[in-house]
């Protein structure tokens, strides 16, 4: 029996929130502090929302607190630019770091149970790429909740959504996005759990998806982070900015991928290679392990590279060593007990006495779905979707540029969300109800083909192989030989799972169906980063060419991706924004194109 | 590390045919694998219909709980290596929690289900305390916070409700005790009373059999029966 595609209910809300995460949760909390009465939708992919991925934030939150006569906004505005290699749009940047403080206290006064000095205040502590006095010394900025800093977001924020009225759908995605005449009205919906399709109509829909580490086959990223968001306005015919801003963090346990901490490195953990040699002092005589995260991820994948790498035989992944039985007892048991806990809970290693396997880990997405300062959705000539937004990891501001900052990600998630909330809900009574004849166009094609595809080809190993070109060729290290390679590869795999056949036909929590679509998401995004990390011929951030080492001022703009058809792309640019610098207001001169030297 | 020849018996669902039945998958797999990289590997080998939970994979957000040879525990934490020394057999059963809510499919669980468990202790603050004048935080001292910050760890797995003696019926469970305890001691929550009316209802810590089955399968190692304990003797707050 063929399944049935047609939609078999519509709802309607005020807004619709695609992805219950941190950035999900925030803008839902403000949209109902605001209006208590308005309705509210919001989808999740996952199980519960609190299984999304912002639980597994560990850091902190970086914010000025006014009250520290050591700390000023300018210097975390300045870090943030020069973190992000000058790609940071300044409109944004001000405006967040300027709002920090009070998310950090709204997320304080409802209960998120922030780590104490003696005092009872919150503690402070230092990551790297935070200064004080424009670079001169580290700043004491963020403020976490243990190692556990997203979970504490996660559940206050989701709390504050339950305690008020809102609908949650757990185990569904967002298929298709209704937009006519630059204005969306919602989504179709597939809910895994029921195997029905919903037509969910909205005066305002919030793309909260999360990020694509999938697309690498390390990854620090959730199961589900497919990058289906990024996905869902391609195929909406809209662009996505700066796909090829990808960050690796330098040592990702492997196979499982979770992060080793840089603390690793700083108490003196010594990187190895296959022989045993200590390889960080050919790339960096001075700083060795000590080096900057990018500097350090490129002298691993180097080593791999030519042949130094070790492969895990049960994980069939390439690593080097991170060499730690030197280090006294004391360390092993003050200062890095946690990341010694992951070796002997993911791999039975005991980091005193073996080497541990260590590789660049997929770590965070800069680049997403280009919004403005409002979290409103843009095409690529500037001109706002209205009614469609984009929050959190998924969307750019652009408050990353090309490389993100440690603890400025979860902030983003919270003061965007808060800016997308204040919009919709001083838009939601003037907005337009909903038109009753959009339906979706496309999904239904798209799920049949999946239902009617005969091949032999499996699903699962496609995914495998595009997983591994990606953390190959357009990984860490990428030239222009291994980006055509990549895309001839990923053109290749598209074809492939045009033909692979599913195994059941059922809607009802077809794993291997939602595998297959995710797949489809996977390709679309890992043809975006390609294309326009062939583009940028140049390095800049998180995104390093063999063949164009150095930043190249003709390429001081955003890349503005669009797939018309599967493979056909359009790239456009969108200016950066240097309203701090063009302000002319004290310090502004630090604002300009400066040096990313640390 | 070594490798182990694994079977798994793994109980299927299927909701349209509402059939159940136990299949068993044989495989190789070294011995550092997890027993989500197995489910993985089923899929991508031999049967990609087996349907089963994860999301982080790294024991933080309790999406992959699963009962292995009757023990409630995260497939994403345990090894091959670890699962055959501590059951002794290379040959395992596979469950999903069918014990706390409706099978979805296979070894998925009606999560939403679960969680009205959680939802019906109000997992957030009822009534806040005014924040300090200013544009200030409440100051919390670390001692007081000492005393509670444990609980707060709880990722709602469900583990120790699949695996309490008494949570199937009538009782909401170890981890819905945990995140209304949380608020109980939080000195920002103002409302106490309908917090211990909830913890002191039928549905509360005294239903509670006190056989310490929570604080053994937590897979964060949380000491929940304590909390419970601390409830059932009035000793929540501040002496």
């Amino acid at each position: 029996m063929k399944p049935d595609l047609k939609v078999t209910e519509t709802m309607n809300c005020d807004a619709l929130i695609i992805g219950a995460g941190g950035a999900g949760m925030r803008v839902a909390a403000e949209i109902l502090e605001r209006k208590p009465d308005a309705k509210i939708i919001a989808l999740t992919k996952v199980s519960h929302p609190q299984k999304s991925h912002t639980s597994t934030a560990q850091g902190g939150l970086a914010a000025v607190d006014p009250s520290d006569p050591n700390d000023a906004l300018a210097f975390h505005m300045f870090d943030t630019w020069k973190g992000s290699d000058c790609m940071a749009d300044q409109n944004v940047v001000k405006k967040i770091c300027e709002s920090a403080w009070d998310q950090i206290l709204w997320l304080e006064n409802r209960g998120m149970h922030f780590s104490r000095d003696q005092y009872g205040s919150l503690s402070k502590r230092t990551f790297g790429g935070h200064t004080r006095n424009f670079g001169e010394v580290s700043a004491f900025r963020a403020v976490f909740e243990a190692d556990r800093t997203g979970k504490g977001i996660m559940d206050t924020t989701w709390g504050e959504c339950l305690k008020q009225n809102i609908t949650f759908i757990s185990q569904c995605v967002a298929v298709e996005l209704l937009i006519r005449d630059d204005r969306c009205f919602g989504c179709i919906v597939f809910s895994q759990k029921t195997g029905t399709f919903l037509r969910i109509l909205a005066k305002a829909t919030v793309i909260a998806s999360g990020g694509s580490g999938q697309v690498f086959n390390v990854t620090t990223n959730c199961r589900q982070n497919t990058g289906d968001g990024l996905a869902l306005v391609m195929d909406a015919g809209l662009p996505v900015m700066d796909p090829e801003a990808v960050q690796f963090h330098p040592t990702g346990i492997v196979g499982p991928g979770i992060l080793a901490s840089e603390t690793l490195r700083s108490v003196g953990g010594i990187l190895r290679n296959k022989d045993n040699e200590p390889f960080m002092v050919k790339y960096a005589p001075k700083m060795k392990e000590l080096a900057p995260r990018d500097l350090v991820a490129r002298a691993i994948e180097s080593e791999i590279r030519e042949g130094r790498g070790i492969l895990h035989p049960d994980h069939n992944i390439e690593h080097v060593w991170i060499d730690l039985r030197h280090l006294s007892k004391e360390v092993h048991e003050k200062q890095i007990p946690e990341v010694n806990s992951f070796f002997m809970h993911y791999l039975n290693l005991d980091p005193r006495t073996e080497l541990c396997p260590v590789r660049p880990s997929n770590h965070y997405h800069m680049g997403g779905i280009p919004t403005n300062e409002f979290g409103e959705v843009e095409d690529g000539g500037r001109q706002v979707i209205e009614g469609l937004y984009a929050v959190g990891e998924c969307a750019a501001a652009s408050f990353h540029g090309f490389n993100r900052l440690a603890t400025n990600s979860l902030l983003e998630l919270i003061t965007m969300g808060k800016f997308v909330g204040d919009r919709i809900a001083e838009r939601i009574d003037a907005e337009p109800n909903s038109v009753k004849n959009i339906n979706g166009e496309v999904y239904k094609k798209k799920f049949e083909d999946y239902f009617e595809a005969r091949g032999e080809n499996n699903t699962g190993r496609i995914r495998n192989s595009l997983r591994s070109t990606m953390t190959q060729k357009v990984g860490v290290f990428r030239s222009e030989k291994d980006i055509s390679e990549a895309i001839e590869t990923i053109l290749d795999l598209k074809a492939q799972a045009e033909q692979a056949a599913l195994n059941g036909q059922s809607l009802v929590m077809n794993q291997e169906l939602m595998s297959r679509w995710e797949l489809d998401n996977l390709l679309t995004i890992s043809i975006a980063i390609s294309e326009a990390a062939m583009h940028r011929k140049e390095s800049r951030g998180a995104h390093f060419r063999d063949d164009y080492p150095n930043r190249s001022e003709e390429f001081n703009y955003h890349t503005i991706l669009s797939m018309p058809q599967f493979g056909q792309i359009e790239i456009g640019w969108r200016e950066v924004d240097m309203s701090i610098f063009r302000g002319g207001e004290v310090n502004y001169e630090k604002f300009d194109i400066i040096e990313r030297k640390y | 590390m070594g490798t182990y020849d694994i079977t798994l018996n793994i109980h299927r669902y299927d909701p349209e045919e509402k059939k159940s039945r136990v299949q068993t998958y044989r495989l190789k797999a070294g011995g550092i694998t997890r027993f989500v990289d197995l489910f993985r590997k089923i899929n991508d080998e031999d049967d990609p219909t087996l349907t089963w939970s994860s999301s982080c994979e790294h024991g933080q957000c309790g999406a992959c709980s699963v009962k292995i040879n009757g023990k409630p525990l995260l497939a994403c934490e345990l090894l091959v290596e670890n699962a055959v020394d501590l059951f002794k057999t290379t040959t395992f059963d596979v469950e999903p929690l069918d014990n706390v809510a409706p099978v979805v499919r296979d070894l998925v669980i009606d999560m939403e289900k679960a969680y009205e468990r959680v939802h019906k202790v109000k997992p957030f603050i009822i009534n806040p305390k005014p924040p300090p004048a200013g544009g200030k935080e409440h100051q919390i001292s670390p001692k007081l916070m000492e005393r509670y910050l444990e609980a707060t760890r709880c990722i709602n797995c469900f583990c120790c409700t699949s695996a309490c003696i008494s949570s199937t019926r009538k009782f909401l469970g170890p981890n819905a005790m945990l995140a209304a305890i949380v608020r109980a001691m939080d000195p920002r929550e103002l409302e106490k009373q309908e917090r211990l009316s909830c913890l002191f209802s039928e549905h509360g810590v005294y239903r509670c059999h006190s056989s310490f089955a929570c604080s053994f399968v937590c897979p964060k190692q949380i000491d929940v029966a304590h909390f419970i304990a601390l409830a059932k003797a009035g000793a929540l707050q501040e002496e």
